[in-house]
């Protein structure tokens, strides 16, 4: 880090080379859309790289990281909830016609490639029940188990109180496992 | 009651799931089965987690990232990279 703070540029691809797949697989697993992910996790190094002179030594990397990672995701997350289309097409609309010709037709988007690789990646039973999961709840629950972080240390990362982040990792815990179960039964 | 007689707390479950309980808790489990089938359900949900595999941006992630990044000097002066 130390390094890196100094200005060397191998510092830095040392920095992307070590946390390229955690933070594109945190994202990738709270969005699921690859593009979307790699956009995000692109952004998120952007920031960090930039603002490395600003980083505190007194925090950890990691979490300062995960941190800016999560928040673009809960803020693409939220904008995304805003922006939900009518299925009953544009409320500019006001003939027929024009509803017909702008409202959403559900599977009408013919499957590309990506869309393979992405079903394959998160089409399993874990994945798809982590995917029902609260966006506060998996951002927690992927710190936790897959990243291996302590209680503490996610709630220094995300900036909650140590028991929002116990009662979130429990909840989801107890909604895995409810998912999970329904699907054996 | 004594103590290898309460039932394990949520933290005490979770710490039984990764093998990380003590003994003399650890040994509660042998006398009742309500808390070894929440443990055992519990361990079996966190091994699905910990096996979840990572992911990996396509290639030339870093050269796309570092072709946006102001790369600092020693002097502390920035420059476009």
């Amino acid at each position: 880090m130390a390094w890196a703070k100094a200005g060397h540029e191998a510092a830095f691809r040392e920095l992307v080379r070590r946390y390229e797949r955690p933070i594109f697989s945190l994202l990738y697993r709270m969005v699921r859309d690859r593009a979307l992910a790699e956009d995000l996790a692109q952004e998120t190094f952007i920031k960090v790289l930039n603002g490395i002179k600003s980083y505190r030594p007194e925090f950890k990397f990691s979490s300062w990281i995960f941190k800016i990672a999560n928040n673009a995701a809960i803020d693409h997350l939220r904008r995304k909830s805003l922006d939900t289309l009518s299925l009953d097409g544009s409320p500019s609309a006001e003939t027929p016609e024009q509803m017909q010709a702008t409202s959403l037709q559900v599977g009408d988007r013919a499957e590309t490639p990506l869309d393979e690789v992405e079903s394959r990646e998160l089409g399993t039973a874990i994945e798809r029940a982590i995917a029902k999961l609260r966006p506060e709840y998996r951002s927690c629950i992927l710190l936790r188990h897959v990243e291996g972080y302590s209680y503490e240390e996610i709630a220094e990362t995300l900036e909650l109180p140590l028991g929002t982040v116990k009662t979130y990792i429990h909840r989801a815990r107890n909604e895995l496992r409810v998912h999970l179960e329904d699907r054996r039964e | 009651m004594n103590q290898s007689q309460m039932h394990l707390t949520t933290d005490e479950l979770e710490l039984w799931a990764q093998g990380l309980l003590g003994a003399q808790r650890s040994f509660h489990l042998s006398d009742c089965s309500l808390c070894r089938e929440l443990a055992q359900r519990e361990r079996k949900v966190i091994l699905e987690l910990v096996q979840l595999p990572a992911f990996a941006p396509t290639a030339g992630f870093a050269d796309r990232v570092m072709a946006k990044v102001k790369v600092p000097t020693p002097s502390g002066d920035w420059q476009p990279n």
